[in-house]
């Protein structure tokens, strides 16, 4: 099959993710796509479509639609704009969305942009919601992750330290990426006995809630060839859970065939994989994303963290951005902000952090829940 | 309050033809295939399915107890977890009895019974589906 990319990133904007207690989602988001535009010195009037990722702004805000809103302050009003809910993958998701526009030959550049505010006090933890009978017995999504991580560490001998050093590896990684939430050095001790959120999980295996935006300029390869870009999308996977009874939680099928999908859309294997960034919502989510991406065997991702493999200067680094865990994980702007790591690093551009001479990058996203299985999966694997 | 309590959720459980309070699905008899909660068609086939029992007694296949400020006025803190149930093969998500927390662990026989706890989504007070610790012996 012809690897020839179609989709090329022209631009990228994040803003530092953490608490932007004075600014509104619109404001976050116009900001994103301004950054955007910018780094690809495109004009608004050039784009011909926009997707608009948020999560929560109707729940915390009563607020709707606001993809227009952002869009039209700037200077995208007339166009086709669309409004993205897919939970965590809701960035990643508008992403796709955008590439195949570009591909459909509807439009030669289409801007993603993702923004998310729930730094507040009414924004409790996230369910899956409110009348689902699970949450109504009290499904929250860390029980999610525990319940996995307690059949992980029956069925593959996975401990509480391995699950720990994912936290303490993303933190080293965070304190090279001025964007990061949380820079301050953490030891395995203050992982283990940081309060417990739902057992065996603790508090700093559990990703923080941030502010924060991000966007992805993506154009066709006629205008890249204008614009100089060379990080073209080799592929852009999207699926939905199988929710099959019953669900093995030490071995996540969706997970596993998301990736499958991916690599072979794109002709290539993990081994390849110069980084990858992945949906490490909490500690035990990363050791299983590193089994289903096939950066280690079934079952070897509390051996494959301890090895080091996934730090920077490792095999394959993963969350060299300091992940979900340290950057911080506002919903919406998650996934776009993924893409925009692997292309920095593609780029050349991530400072300290940079994987030396990175090719392939693969940024993976989940989201939402459902009948004990993901309800999304995203995978984007980019290249040079 | 001499309201009686509602469940939180109409028709979550209902006590089957052993006189034993069992989670309440459907089958579809053209799949074979339980599901629950109750589906009014089946995903596989799209027929109408009938409703049925998916069982009330099982094993625990994971638990977790939670820590964080509960939702609905659950206990702090409060178990929940996946049951695999003996009657329909399900797996299903469910809550621990308050007192079982300290005794719960992978492949425990556990029964389901229906007690007050927390609030439903109009704040009122109301029943929940719980399991509880069950002797082997009696496992259906």
């Amino acid at each position: 099959m012809s690897t020839e990319p179609e989709v090329f990133v022209a631009g990228i904007g994040v803003l530092p993710f953490g608490k932007h207690v004075e600014r509104s989602v619109t404001s976050l988001a116009i900001e994103a796509g301004l950054l955007a535009l910018r780094d690809a010195g495109v004009a608004p009037r050039e784009i011909g479509m926009g997707f608009f990722a948020n999560v929560l702004a109707s729940r915390l805000f009563g607020d709707s639609t606001l993809g227009q809103n952002v869009f039209a302050s700037l200077g995208m009003n007339r166009i086709p704009v669309v409004n993205v809910e897919n939970a965590c993958t809701s960035g990643s998701s508008a992403f796709h969305l955008a590439c195949m526009a570009i591909r459909s030959g509807e439009c030669d550049l289409a801007l993603a942009i993702g923004a998310e505010k729930m730094c507040l006090p009414q924004m409790g933890l996230l369910s899956s919601g409110n009348t689902d009978p699970d949450t109504l017995l009290g499904l929250v999504t860390p029980a999610s992750f525990a319940l996995r991580a307690r059949r992980h560490m029956q069925e593959f001998g996975t401990t509480a330290q391995q699950m720990a050093m994912v936290a303490v590896k993303n933190r080293k990684h965070a304190a090279l990426n001025p964007q990061a939430e949380f820079r301050e050095p953490i030891t395995l001790e203050q992982v283990l006995n940081s309060p417990l959120i739902a057992d065996p999980l603790t508090r700093l295996q559990s990703c923080p809630i941030a502010d924060g935006a991000a966007a992805v300029l993506l154009c066709s390869a006629k205008v890249a060839q204008r614009l100089s870009c060379r990080i073209g999308v080799r592929t852009s996977i999207l699926v939905s859970g199988s929710y099959d009874n019953p669900q093995d939680l030490a071995r996540w099928e969706t997970d596993y065939r998301c990736a499958r999908q991916a690599y072979e859309k794109a002709g290539i294997g993990a081994v390849d994989l110069d980084l990858v960034e992945c949906h490490d919502a909490f500690t035990i989510a990363e050791i299983m994303h590193y089994e289903a991406l096939g950066l280690c065997s079934p079952g070897e991702g509390g051996r494959f963290i301890e090895s080091g493999a996934a730090a920077l200067g490792g095999a394959t680094p993963v969350n060299v951005s300091g992940g979900l865990l340290s950057r911080g994980h506002p919903v919406a702007a998650t996934g776009l902000a993924q893409i925009a790591e692997v292309t920095l690093q593609l780029r050349e551009q991530a400072g300290a952090r940079q994987v030396h001479g990175a090719k392939l990058g693969l940024a993976h996203c989940m989201g939402g829940d459902r009948a004990a299985d993901t309800k999304s999966a995203t995978i984007v694997i980019l290249a040079t | 309050m001499n309201q009686p309590l509602l469940p939180v959720v109409p028709d979550l459980c209902a006590v089957g033809e052993q006189g034993e309070l069992e989670l309440s699905g459907s089958f579809c008899a053209a799949c074979r295939r339980y599901a629950y909660p109750r589906v009014e068609h089946c995903p596989g086939c799209l027929q109408l399915t009938e409703r049925k029992p998916v069982g009330g007694r099982g094993r625990i296949y994971s638990y977790t107890v939670i820590r964080t400020r509960p939702p609905f006025q659950l206990p702090e803190p409060y178990a929940v977890g996946y049951i695999d149930l003996a009657a329909s093969g399900l797996r299903v998500f469910g809550l621990f009895h308050p007192e079982a927390i300290e005794q719960l662990r992978i492949g425990m026989p556990v029964a389901l019974e229906e007690i007050p706890l927390g609030i439903n989504n109009d704040g009122q007070l109301c029943l929940r589906p719980v399991f509880s610790p069950a002797g082997t012996s009696d496992e259906h």
